[in-house]
């Protein structure tokens, strides 16, 4: 290790200082949530500003365990936007029920250090260990509401298939290293090159492959490992259900760029098929069941893994040739990201009274009652519907175009996704309707979300449009960000 | 050409007047009203500028507008108008106001977001007919979705949260399957010409496909994938179940406009895209596809006879008189297909005309059940004059226009497929008889007990109706006098339009 190990971790360590600092903050002034929230928040600025001040380079550190490059650089900005939108909405709810807003800032920050850790690892272990830094403070958000049960319930299943999840993964890791010799990545990739070139994968590879895919599905929330998805979305608090559904999301795809493109892409013949019928059944069984979900938080969890199933597609495509299919799963996150934690603040502004609930009824009339908040998750549903010109329209589009381009049973897996996405329109135009053509109940109170609250959605909002009209500017940063070798 | 930007200044003024009532105050909804109306004339004017700036006797595309959008994947924003759709964009924008115009009364609450809704509505609908750019054609073809899915979500009927369903998901599952033809079709073009310039151009993919350089195997699937979403629309049978749903829940002028634009979307995406860039795949399924039109003109007739509601008899109808157009596509002839396009306008006249007048008993008597009608001569006599010309207009009376272009089809059709041409002829008189029997029901007879307890409620037309109706009669009755008035803008679309679809059998 050198002092220029340290400089390519900057940004990490500035997440680390700034969730201490929150901590700190909190000591000085127990209880005091405005200067924890703009601790939180300035030191997240700064690490932006760190992370875009070395962007650009590409650089490796700690023998090569560490990597700085343009996919570092993208996935970093967006988990630290990820983080700062959800400490926005967060204070909201939390504030109403008597729950601390400082451990959670810094609990969330610690997350997704974690995330930002993965997106660098270009080595077997440190991936692992920087994925159990992601999701273990994820279990403790999840059940940060400790007098609900449905909160505890669901922190406890995602605890528990988490965990199971990871023992997998890292017995897949374990059939890698044993086989190749090394945790380092391109160690692996050229061992695996090697392997491919001679036409013989050994049984015990496959296995481990079998483990690491499971392992990664279990994160990603891919069918038919997903069953702790829903509950942990509804039980959750919503600002952490947004939360959740971005960051270890986006998070586990990383790994999946980290592992499955950069050590096991000379397998990627192999893993293909497995991807193809992953994203298929994970579209279709999202989909199909969101579509009988009455509570708008479980059709969003349901929304969440058919969504899941769409950026699979992009995975289906690099395996199937086309490089692009990995800008196009950058593009994917970054939109979905803006437009689904957009959507769950507006559920979290419904649900700023405690008690008030997530069931579609409680939408009725939303239009009328507060016309910006019913146009914006308008706008949101719109998005992830896939109409243009919003970002998720581009985004679906994108990930369609790799497809398409790599032909072949990828040509059907595009048809497929498109049917999903007409299907979807059903559950998210469903809200719709409620918000605009029904009469809101006679006792709804008005809604005042706070100011922070306001600039959060405005965010998110202006996102979903920008990216929408412009879809340029995302899209030229992700393919620079696909630096990955196919 | 001047350098002015006309055919943006069309599509985007609406959008302009949009927004412009957004910041309006929502209580005064007669200045919205005012407002409303007032961009959709100005649209309209600027559309009769540019028809009769536009030069007819010249083949190709006039006007045209390109700038580039995507440049990575050479998508951009082109716009141009043939002769084609010249004649669609004039008939948008006249419909448009016709239908602002008549939702004066019948709209009487949210009048602000009805009128965005429907200026954005004309937004899409007059981009899709200018669009040269398949992608943006695509763009637009679903901006059309959104505010219609609101107009029949919000002011619709009873069962209006079905129908606007309905027609959302049947619409969607066409288009998106659209957009994965649109997508493959351009990477075809760019894996043959190592390029994305060009990629999306329609100008480029036709000559491309006219060079036979797109596989037939990928036309068929193409080509499938593109008759799809536009049959949906248009609809063909089998798939216009959500046609009368829409129809019958939608407000007045919603149906106006779904009747008069939106299933001309689908007629026009089959002349303009499917055929020129997919001929070959275009005739090989012209049979299965010219007994599906068949089909939708006799179904739709005998099932409109026994139809108890008369938006859903009009909705039917319509299913019927579409399929004509169909029919005259896909025989590949040009006075067939002079006759379709004809058709197209004339039922978006014809029609429309029809809904408007069932709204007008609509707002008197809220009721639509053509078993409670009845003795309406005699209690709205201009009403009831009104209505048979347009009922007579649309049974094909010889001198009104609903007859030349059925009867164009017909001859078109006849050197392709003489028994069809025959059995379509019978169905005429089934036409008449739905039309003319509802109509007896309706207008004669002595008035009805449901209409003699509505008392004095049932009025004759105001003159804010008869204005909405006026310029659609007088129109009917001069295209169905001088059809060469809109045949002289048809020569260049026509020929160009064999060409391509000749281009698949070496002819």
């Amino acid at each position: 290790m050198n002092w220029s190990d340290l400089g390519s971790l900057a940004p990490i360590i500035w997440a680390v200082l700034t969730a201490a600092a929150v901590l700190l903050v909190d000591i000085a002034a127990p209880g005091r949530r405005a200067p924890a929230i703009a601790t939180a928040l300035m030191g997240l600025a700064v690490t932006a500003a760190v992370v875009l001040s070395l962007a650009g380079h590409t650089e490796t550190a700690f023998g090569g365990a560490y990597v700085v490059d343009g996919l570092t650089a993208f996935l970093d900005l967006l988990f630290v936007a990820i983080a700062a939108l959800t400490i926005m909405f967060a204070d909201d709810y939390l504030q109403p029920r008597g729950l601390p807003i400082a451990e959670f800032a810094a609990v969330l920050i610690f997350a997704i250090t974690g995330a930002m850790l993965v997106a660098g690892s270009a080595d077997l272990l440190l991936l692992f260990v920087a994925l159990e830094l992601m999701v273990l403070p994820g279990y403790l958000l999840a059940g940060y509401a400790r007098n609900d049960p449905y909160s505890t319930e669901g922190a406890i299943k995602y605890f528990l298939l988490g965990s199971f999840s990871s023992a997998i993964l890292l017995f897949g890791l374990a059939y890698v290293w044993g086989l190749t010799g090394s945790t380092r990545v391109d160690v692996v990739a050229a061992a695996l090159a090697q392997a491919a070139a001679k036409g013989s994968i050994a049984p015990g590879l496959a296995m481990g492959l079998a483990f690491m895919t499971a392992g990664v599905a279990f994160k990603m929330a891919a069918v038919p490992f997903h069953y702790w998805t829903p509950d942990a979305y509804q039980g959750s608090p919503t600002p952490v259900t947004a939360y959740l559904s971005v960051g270890p999301k986006i998070g586990a795809f990383a790994v999946a760029l980290r592992l499955f493109v950069a050590a096991l892409g000379p397998l990627k013949a192999d893993w293909l098929p497995i991807v193809i019928v992953l994203a298929a059944l994970t579209m279709t069984l999202g989909n199909l069941v969101a579509i009988t979900q009455d509570n708008v938080k479980r059709m969003l969890a349901y929304s969440s893994i058919a969504h899941t199933g769409y950026i699979l597609v992009g995975l289906a495509a690099y395996a199937g040739g086309q490089h692009s299919g990995i800008s196009a799963i950058l593009f994917y996150g970054a939109a979905y990201t803006f437009m689904n934690m957009g959507a769950f603040a507006v559920i979290t502004a419904l649900q700023r009274r405690p008690g008030v609930t997530s069931q579609i009824s409680t939408f009725a009339g939303l239009g009328r009652r507060s016309p910006w908040l019913g146009a914006l998750m308008a706008l949101f549903l719109l998005s992830l519907t896939g109409i243009p010109p919003l970002a998720g329209f581009w985004a679906k589009a994108y990930v369609i175009v790799a497809a398409i381009q790599a032909g072949g049973w990828l040509t059907a897996l595009a048809v497929l996704a498109m049917l999903n996405a007409a299907a979807a329109a059903f559950y998210y135009l469903r809200v719709v309707v409620y918000m605009y053509m029904r009469d809101p109940a006679e006792d709804a109170p008005p809604l005042s979300p706070g100011l922070l609250f306001r600039v959060g959605l405005a965010v998110t909002g202006i996102a979903t449009l920008v990216f929408g009209l412009f879809p340029a500017i995302l899209n030229a940063a992700s393919s620079a960000a696909g630096v990955l070798k196919g | 050409m001047s350098g002015l930007p006309i055919l943006s200044l069309i599509t985007f003024l609406p959008l302009l007047g949009a927004v412009l009532i957004a910041v309006l105050p929502s209580g005064d909804p007669n200045l919205i009203r005012r407002t409303a109306l007032g961009t959709a004339l100005a649209t309209w004017v600027l559309s009769l500028i540019l028809l009769v700036a536009f030069a007819r006797t010249q083949a190709g595309f006039q006007f045209t507008e390109a700038a580039d959008w995507i440049p990575s994947f050479g998508i951009q924003y082109k716009l141009g108008v043939d002769g084609l759709s010249v004649l669609m964009v004039v008939l948008t924008t006249t419909l448009s106001w016709i239908s602002i115009l008549a939702s004066f009364g019948p709209i009487k609450f949210r009048v602000k977001e009805y009128m965005i809704s429907f200026l954005v509505l004309e937004v899409g609908m007059i981009g899709v007919f200018v669009a040269l750019d398949l992608f943006l054609f695509y763009i637009f073809w679903e901006l059309v979705l959104v505010p219609m899915y609101l107009i029949i979500g919000i002011w619709g009927g009873a069962n209006r949260i079905y129908a606007t369903m309905k027609f959302v998901l049947y619409t969607l599952v066409g288009s998106l399957l659209m957009l994965v033809a649109i997508l493959a079709t351009a990477f075809t073009y760019q894996a043959a010409t190592g390029s994305w310039a060009g990629a999306f151009d329609y100008e480029k993919l036709q000559a491309f496909a006219a060079a036979g350089s797109f596989g037939q195997n990928f036309q068929l699937l193409a080509f499938l994938a593109l008759f799809l979403a536009f049959a949906i629309k248009v609809p063909m049978f089998p798939f216009h179940t959500w046609l009368p749903d829409a129809h019958t829940e939608a407000p007045t002028a919603g149906s106006v406009i779904l009747a008069g634009v939106l299933l001309k979307l689908g007629a026009y995406g089959l002349i303009r895209f499917a055929v020129p860039l997919y001929p070959y795949a275009a005739h090989t399924f012209a049979w299965p596809i010219i007994v599906l039109s068949v089909i939708a003109i006799v179904y739709g007739a005998i099932v409109s006879i026994v139809q108890p509601d008369l938006k859903r008899l009009i909705a039917y109808s319509s299913v019927s008189h579409m399929g004509f157009v169909t029919l005259g596509i896909f025989v590949f002839t040009a006075t067939a297909l002079q006759g379709a396009i004809l058709q197209m306008i004339n039922h978006g006249l014809i029609t429309g005309g029809l809904f408007l007048l069932v709204g007008v008993v609509y707002e008197r008597t809220h009721d639509r059940s053509i078993a409670k009608m009845g003795g309406l001569a005699a209690t709205m006599p201009i009403w009831s004059t009104v209505f048979g010309f347009f009922i007579l207009a649309s049974a094909g009376l010889p001198g009104l226009s609903g007859f030349v272009g059925e009867f164009l089809v017909f001859v078109g059709s006849f050197v392709y497929a003489p028994g069809i041409v025959v059995a379509s002829i019978i169905v005429m008189v089934l036409v008449a008889t739905y039309l003319l029997w509802m109509f007896q029901r309706v207008a004669f007879g002595p008035v009805s007990d449901f209409l003699a307890g509505l008392g004095d409620h049932v009025t004759d037309m105001s003159r804010v109706e008869f204005a909405t109706l006026a310029p659609l009669a007088a129109l009917i009755v001069v295209f169905g006098l001088f059809p060469s008035l809109i045949l002289d803008f048809l020569n260049g679309p026509v020929q160009h339009f064999l060409v391509a679809a000749g281009s698949a059998v070496g002819g």
